[in-house]
């Protein structure tokens, strides 16, 4: 069982299905400006993982929330009826619910709360299609949709994720990769500061096959800062020149 | 974890200051854990069952195992099923949203570290070791954890419990009488009277490390933890492997600190895995004697 999945998801010639070389990451696409209502917005393009997040506010908290000096981040991930090959799978609710906590654990840290007190920021994430790698994919352009915000930030968030079937590491899987794995690494990072926000591992690690993972994922994510930081960039160009 | 405990300044200064000069308020060092007990057997209608209390901690974990048909695409395979409950019994916090947050934080971190990878590799049991009838019929295990009364670092504890729980749990001798076609549907007949152990060599236990000011200490109390930036909860089991990784807490964490604290995990896993062997072994030689 073993043999077969890893002779399934590498080539001969050690690439992957899509012809990506184990550390190398899926072509990504990344646009500010998505939703024109909103305060602020992104859409990212992960391979075939596509989503779309708006941010609303600051603006004032719920009444029935109890008085806070610093402000709040709300974040809520949806994903569409169409995302999955299943339509609506089963236990998606579950996985709503935790990728919102793992969202808001990741950008916690990297958002200044204390500069919009007693009020509220909303981050609304939708998966419109789900290719692997969902969360790491809502992060980062949950991060872009606040930097089009202007929420004042420390830093911006980058995240990725890595498989591990057999001996092989595989950075940024896919769908088909991620349901055959025997590990998962996921990190949010900080990538100016260098600074993880929020991290997990799942299945059996040895020390340096986990530092080396780690290292991995740290690398991808500083190089997905820089993309980001241009992607920002040029859409604050292009919304200068519209004016 | 619990809001509100109501320190004042120089009882915050007096917990970060012991944990910098490695002597904490009640005289442990940073990487020392606090004695606990364990007692097994305490749930008749469970398979297996432990409670185990760590200072002011008490959880109860239980193992039900009910048979099943595989998961589908993995007929070599058993289940595992990882749940855990905040009653408001507890403490008042657990009421409402606030109890349903936490029992989701704290089932998904155990569920991270038990359940392996999408493929079943890195699991807490050995799942083939769970199959009855290949396809068509395997063991399906519920881990139930539930907190009696919180104070300070219920992942650790509920991880021990279901340890315990789990190696006081056995398994119904299964006799199949027919369907051992592969057309047929199988039938079986269960025998209450002989039981298999299941293994528990591979069973992890987690150590969170929290974060206080620049220093990481283990098994922190309610109080020390309402002080701590971060906190990174290591599953290791015998072999010294990690076998899952959850951070908490909002504070970013550079790398390499991270790596370290998974060395200190690591380290201090192995003397604890020791000490939890011999003490469930010790309650089951109690339970034995009765």
């Amino acid at each position: 069982m073993f043999l077969n999945s890893q002779k399934a998801l590498l080539k001969s010639d050690g690439t992957r299905l899509d012809d990506r070389l184990p550390s190398h990451v899926r072509p990504a696409f990344l646009k500010t400006g998505a939703v024109s209502v909103a305060a602020g917005s992104a859409y990212a393009e992960f391979g075939s993982t596509k989503v779309i997040v708006s941010v609303y506010g600051p603006r004032e908290s719920k009444k029935a929330q109890a008085f806070s000096d610093i402000g709040r981040l709300n974040c809520d991930v949806k994903f569409t009826s169409f995302a999955t090959p299943l339509r609506g799978k089963a236990g998606q609710d579950v996985s709503d619910k935790e990728f919102s906590v793992l969202l808001h654990k990741a950008l916690e840290d990297a958002v200044d709360l204390h500069s919009f007190p007693k009020t509220t920021v909303d981050v609304f994430a939708l998966v419109l299609q789900s290719g692997g790698g969902d969360l790491p994919a809502i992060i980062t352009c949950a991060s872009l949709a606040l930097a089009d915000a202007g929420i004042v930030m420390h830093d911006i968030v980058a995240a990725i994720s890595l498989s591990c079937v057999g001996k092989d590491l595989l950075l940024d899987p896919t769908y088909k990769e991620e349901s055959q794995q025997d590990g998962s690494v996921f990190i949010a990072l900080m990538t100016s500061r260098r600074e993880i926000t929020q991290v997990t591992f799942t299945g059996e690690w040895s020390s340096t096959k986990a530092s080396e993972a780690l290292e991995l994922c740290c690398d991808a994510c500083v190089k997905l800062g820089e993309v980001m930081r241009v992607c920002l960039k040029e859409d604050a160009a292009e919304a200068t020149e519209d004016t | 974890m619990v809001v509100g405990l109501g320190l004042s300044s120089a009882e915050k200064s007096y917990i970060a200051g012991g944990i910098a000069v490695d002597l904490r308020g009640d005289g442990r060092g940073r990487h020392h854990f606090r004695d606990f007990s364990i007692d097994t057997s305490i749930i008749p209608q469970a398979n297996g069952s432990a409670r185990l209390r760590l200072g002011g901690t008490d959880v109860i974990a239980s193992v039900k195992a009910e048979l099943c048909a595989p998961p589908p695409g993995r007929p070599h395979h058993g289940k595992l099923e990882i749940n855990v409950e905040c009653s408001p019994t507890a403490a008042p916090e657990f009421e409402g949203r606030g109890g349903e947050e936490l029992s989701m934080d704290l089932s998904r971190a155990l569920q991270r570290s038990f359940l392996g990878g999408a493929s079943g590799a890195g699991a807490a049991i050995d799942l083939a070791s769970l199959v009855v009838l290949e396809g068509k019929l395997c063991w399906m295990l519920y881990f139930d954890g539930l907190v009696l009364s919180s104070d300070g670092n219920l992942l650790d504890a509920l991880s021990i419990a279901m340890k315990a729980a789990l190696s006081n749990c056995g398994l119904p001798k299964v006799e199949i009488t027919s369907g051992t076609n592969p057309e047929d549907d199988a039938d079986f007949e269960l025998n209450e009277e002989e039981f298999t152990p299941v293994d528990t060599s591979r069973f992890p236990v987690i150590v969170t490390l929290t974060k206080v000011g620049k220093h990481y200490i283990v098994d922190a109390t309610a109080e020390e933890e309402s002080q701590m930036t971060a906190a990174v909860s290591v599953a290791v089991n015998k072999k010294g492997s990690i076998c899952g990784l959850t951070k908490r807490g909002g504070t970013g964490l550079d790398p390499s600190v991270l790596l370290d604290m998974i060395s200190v995990a690591k380290r201090v896993s192995q003397t604890l895995i020791t000490s939890i062997d011999a003490e469930i072994s010790a309650a089951e030689s109690r339970h034995d004697d009765q």
